[in-house]
């Protein structure tokens, strides 16, 4: 995955390899039939260039079935080969809860340990902490493996077929056994061992490898009648035997010949012999905490059990090594490969190195049969260069960078090894482990670099793994967890990323506004309503931009929309059409504050209404409401001006109403002063004339003039 | 977590999922649900039918693809209707066209489509909701451009003809809508608002509620409306600040608010501050019957929600949480015949399917 790259100048923590992999060909599929003029590129989400391909200006006849141009996609890249992209995605959603849990618990221990100020955050229960969330993100890399036993055991199956291994969950197994497993280290050799049995197949790939060896050969065993006589055999043997896959071994012992029933008796001997190395392969004493049921060797949890046993059992092979009945033997193969083996058991460094493939392989089998006292990473550590210089390799794989990064307790090399090889994620999840049990390792992480901008290398990893996961339509809904962990840059970040996302779809605004409810951004969420809002207007959703921008509170551009809206509303509110009105007015509700401009709406309708009763009923009380009305709506300062003359000529039935004058003699005053601010305001440039006749002013004013006249003298 | 003993599975999927139903089973032994996908990495959506195994020997359940067909753009609705003879699917998509699909279950479970509507000014963008009557014969579509649309289809013709029940001009945008009887639907929108609708009475809905009711403090919108065939008179909405509320046609403008936001006085136990997406009458009774159940008091429900809670909810009781996932619940569906069975989609691309014991 690209993304991780920081800048080439001086502050590079990751070496960009200049090694080009050659050139890439991406297929553009536009479609154009005329020639390409010019084309455009930029930078789309995730690692997807967006290419715009223009054609070239159109001289022929027909312009119907072509279009200008076409703006297509490229996704670049691959990659992981070994994880698909939706595989990664899996991985990302079940990561965010052991880390967001452990994140939470990071910060209970160092409040707590604030509090006390003494004690130190490393007790057993931080220990416990960090197991949990190894052995969570490790389930999540795929299933243990070797979990399946098959019911019919066949006894010409030598290696069992598990779920393929990938090699991201080796490597986070390699840094939860040096790392998170802290009491483990006097057993560290027997974790390696049973670490390459379960991933020495992913080497296999690029290099011969014991595993592919057994592959091989299970292949041709169905097909072969007298196995002790083929030189393979014994080859396959002694090189399972030195990496230490005793049960393989000792199963592949049993199909030697001189165990069948009508041989037994002529090769009593030979077949002794091979019993006697099969017994003593199956009690080789190992340094280990428990055995897995059906795994060969004796357990020994305390060291000095384990080195008396060890010398006893070297004993026993010698003894057997240096006995008369090799003589009686008349298999010259069973004879030479057996003595083979048994030289692999006494250590020899020439037999160990001719019977395993790589450095790795021999490494394991010097741990195992020279070197089983061993202590301390130091010494592991010049034991995998010597391991090294004696099978040197062209091209290593991802994984031996990272063992010789882990032993060699360089963090740096590490947190490389891991971004070069894994990629972003592994990074980021990795620096959990990488800082909970060495303090060297914390401060190296956690302190703030000047040229990384001021952020610490912690900070930085999590910051470009958020980066990944926001440049992806399905992932960026977890980047805010990883963003809030990044004390200096994480919140102003995630304020960006939640005001890029896309606004015209409710459900996607939904989920950004709740990111933002969770984080307490309110400013971020007003700003997003706002975009929503103003979007939805412009595409003729009115109803759905009024919604947002009263959610945001926005009076101001409420106000705008309100001039705009009252263009349309004087042309069709008077009509049937009033009932498209309904809705938006009771969205708008009675609140003012939040309604902007639109208020007046409210008011009008309420007016129409009393008006559409007085017209029915005729009871002067209905007159009465209408004209209540009709006054708070001339009070308002809300009310557009260019209103003022509909609303007026409207109410002339009420105006001259036959039994009484309705309104009294303050009243008429104020309708009159306010038809006198229309005429006034008419000589101004960007007065909008109401669409009524004419004779519409005089109308109104000889009515009012009139009603005048019947208040005073009633009053 | 989950306070009651159900078995809870959840599967991976490669794709995003943006619906998720239930099809009716036509035999005892087989389930079926359709899955409306969105592959993110292609930017293909789907509709597939999947066979759902679910596997007695205790692992988890297996889903297995029988037939798939590509929509022009994103599902937005997806509804089915289970009184047919073969299972119809309703499928409403962002690009505004409306799909009805028929599956074949007993031969292999292959889909088509039987008829779309997708022209120029059935809708003006996406459509947000559509929902198949029972029977099958007419579904209601709506959107945010304030359009109500009757779709009707007799079967053999692959053009729909549709008709215009009310055009908002944008004035009021509605985004849910449900059927309550073969001539009446309720539909939801912006501030909480609901509406009635009758065919027989043309030109309007027939009845509002005041979305205002919860005075201005936290106004949302309605994401979903469930009616119980046998309780018409009530609309049951769920929507945006963990809001559950029911509209009683009888009591006008007095919401019976059973989660969320809304009177002060009432302390109502909050399950969710977030949208809740889905609303859906629990047909998966414990030990009363429903008829003993007053009809002013509402049926059980169960809602889902984006901060990751399925939970079933009756008045004036603790609401039961059936799961509570570290990411959303977009949708989810009671199975008619097995009411026990819920099938839900996850927000990380999974589908959880929880058999209540």
């Amino acid at each position: 995955m690209p993304g991780a790259s920081s800048d080439s100048g001086g502050g590079a923590l990751v070496p960009i390899s200049p090694e080009s992999q050659g050139a890439l060909v991406y297929p553009l599929r536009h479609g154009l039939k005329s020639p390409i003029s010019r084309l455009s590129i930029s930078w789309s989400r995730g690692n997807s260039l967006r290419v715009s391909v223009f054609a070239a200006p159109y001289s022929g006849s027909s312009v119907e079935d072509d279009a200008g141009g076409k703006v297509v996609e490229v996704k670049l890249g691959g990659g992981d080969g070994e994880i698909s992209d939706a595989h990664w995605r899996r991985i990302a959603y079940g990561s965010v809860s052991p880390f967001a849990l452990l994140q939470s618990r990071k910060n209970a221990v160092s409040s707590l340990s604030k509090m006390s100020m003494n004690s130190s955050p490393y007790n057993a229960d931080w220990w416990d902490y960090i197991m949990e969330y190894s052995r969570d993100i490790n389930a999540l890399l795929g299933s243990q493996r070797s979990a399946s036993v098959p019911v019919i055991d066949d006894p010409k199956s030598i290696i069992m077929k598990g779920e393929e291994p990938t090699s991201l969950k080796a490597a986070w197994e390699l840094l939860e056994m040096f790392y998170a497993e802290s009491a483990s280290h006097s057993w560290l050799p027997e974790c390696l061992v049973d670490w390459l049995a379960d991933y020495d197949s992913l080497f296999s790939g690029t290099h011969p490898t014991v595993h592919s060896k057994l592959v091989d050969f299970q292949k041709e065993l169905v097909n072969m009648q007298v196995v002790e006589d083929n030189p393979k055999y014994w080859e396959v043997m002694s090189s399972a035997l030195a990496v230490g896959w005793l049960d393989i071994v000792v199963k592949m012992l049993r199909l030697h010949g001189s165990y069948q029933l009508d041989q037994l008796s002529n090769r009593e001997t030979e077949n002794g012999l091979v019993e006697a190395v099969a017994v003593l392969i199956s009690k080789m004493p190992r340094m280990r905490l428990d055995q897995e049921a059906g795994k060969l060797g004796e357990c020994f949890n305390a060291r000095p059990d384990f080195v008396k046993a060890w010398e006893k059992w070297r004993g026993q092979i010698n003894k057997l090594d240096s006995s008369a009945f090799w003589f009686q033997c008349a298999h010259q193969q069973t004879r030479e490969g057996l003595r083979s083996m048994l030289q692999i058991m006494l250590g020899n460094a020439n037999c160990l190195c001719s019977a395993t493939c790589h450095w790795i392989e021999l490494y394991i089998s010097h741990l195992l049969y020279i070197r089983p006292f061993i202590v301390g990473l130091e010494n592991m550590y010049s034991l995998a260069q010597k391991s090294i210089q004696l099978k040197p390799m062209a091209s290593a794989h991802r994984l031996m960078g990272l063992i010789i990064g882990i032993l060699g307790e360089n963090t740096e090399v590490v947190l490389a090894e891991c971004l070069k090889g894994f990629g972003p994620w592994m990074v980021a999840h990795a620096m959990e482990l990488l800082t909970a049990g060495s303090d060297n390792a914390e401060m190296l992480l956690h302190e703030e670099r000047q040229n990384l901008g001021g952020i610490s290398i912690e900070e930085l990893h999590r910051l470009v793994y958020a980066q990944v996961l926001s440049s992806h339509p399905l992932t960026w809904q977890i980047a805010p967890i990883y963003l809030i962990s990044c004390m200096k840059h994480g919140m102003v970040l995630l304020q960006i990323l939640l005001s890029q996302q896309p606004v015209q779809d409710n459900q996607l605004l939904l989920k950004s506004i709740e990111i933002c409810r969770l984080y307490e951004l309110h400013s971020v969420t007003s700003n997003i309503m706002k975009i929503a809002g103003v979007h939805h207007w412009k595409h003729g959703r009115k109803g759905s931009g009024v919604f947002w921008l009263q959610q945001a509170r926005d009076e101001y551009r409420l106000n705008r929309i309100a001039q705009q809206l009252f263009d349309t509303v004087g042309k069709t509110i008077s009509d049937d059409s009033f009932k498209q009105w309904e809705g938006l007015i009771q969205l708008l509700g009675s609140d003012s504050k939040t309604a902007g401009g639109l208020e007046f709406l409210h008011k009008y309708r309420h007016f129409k209404k009393s008006l559409q009763h007085v017209c029915d009923g005729k009871t002067t009380d209905a007159a009465r409401q209408a004209v209540e009305s009709l006054i708070t709506l001339m009070k308002n300062p809300s009310t557009p001006q260019r209103f003022y003359l509909p609303l007026l000529h409207d109410s002339l039935k009420l105006l001259n109403w036959k039994d009484r004058p309705l309104l009294n003699v303050s009243q008429t005053n104020l309708l009159l002063t306010k038809l006198q601010d229309l005429s006034m305001a008419r000589l101004r440039p960007d007065f909008i004339e109401s669409e009524l006749p004419p004779q519409a002013v005089n109308a109104v004013r000889l009515a009012l003039a009139t009603n005048l006249g019947r208040a005073i003298l009633e009053e | 977590m989950a306070q009651n003993p159900s078995l809870v599975h959840r599967i991976p999927q490669s794709k995003y999922i943006d619906a998720i139903r239930w099809l009716s089973p036509v035999s005892a032994l087989d389930r079926f649900a359709a899955v409306a996908y969105y592959d993110t990495d292609t930017n293909s959506p789907s509709i597939e039918i999947i066979c759902v195994d679910p596997n007695p020997e205790g692992s988890s359940p297996t889903l297995t693809p029988q037939s798939s067909w590509t929509p022009p753009s994103r599902i937005s609705s997806l509804k089915t209707a289970h009184s047919t003879h073969q299972p119809l699917l309703a499928a409403a998509t962002f690009s505004g066209s409306i799909h009805i699909l028929a599956s074949d279950l007993i031969n292999g479970g292959t889909m088509e489509s039987e008829a779309t509507v997708s022209e120029l000014g059935f809708h003006s963008g996406p459509v947000s909701a559509v929902d198949l009557r029972e029977g099958g014969t007419e579904c209601v579509s709506v959107g945010e451009d304030g359009r109500v649309n009757l779709v009707s289809f007799v079967g053999d013709s692959s053009k729909l003809s549709y008709r215009r029940i009310f055009d908002a001009n944008g004035l009021v945008g509605y985004t849910a809508v449900k059927w309550a009887s073969p001539s009446e639907f309720a539909t939801g929108g912006y501030g909480f608002g609901l509406q009635w609708w009758d065919q027989r009475k043309p030109g309007g809905p027939v009845s509002q509620f005041k979305g205002n009711w919860c005075q201005g403090k936290t106004s949302g919108i309605v994401h979903s409306i469930d009616i119980h065939p046998s309780r018409k008179h009530t609309c049951l909405a769920g929507g945006s600040s963990g809001t559950v509320f029911a509209w009683d046609l009888r009591a006008q403008q007095q919401p019976i608010v059973l989660s969320g936001a809304g009177t002060d006085e009432a302390p109502i136990s909050l399950l969710s501050e977030s949208e809740v997406w889905e609303v859906q009458y629990d047909r998966y009774t414990r030990s009363s019957n429903t008829s003993n159940i007053s009809s002013t008091r509402i049926l059980p429900i169960m809602i889902c929600s984006e901060d990751g809670i399925l939970a079933v909810i009756e008045q004036g009781e603790e609401p039961l949480e059936l799961l509570a996932e570290p990411c959303a619940i977009n949708s989810f569906d009671i199975d008619q015949q097995n009411p026990s069975d819920v099938i839900c989609s996850l927000e990380w691309e999974s589908i959880a399917i929880l058999t209540r014991s």
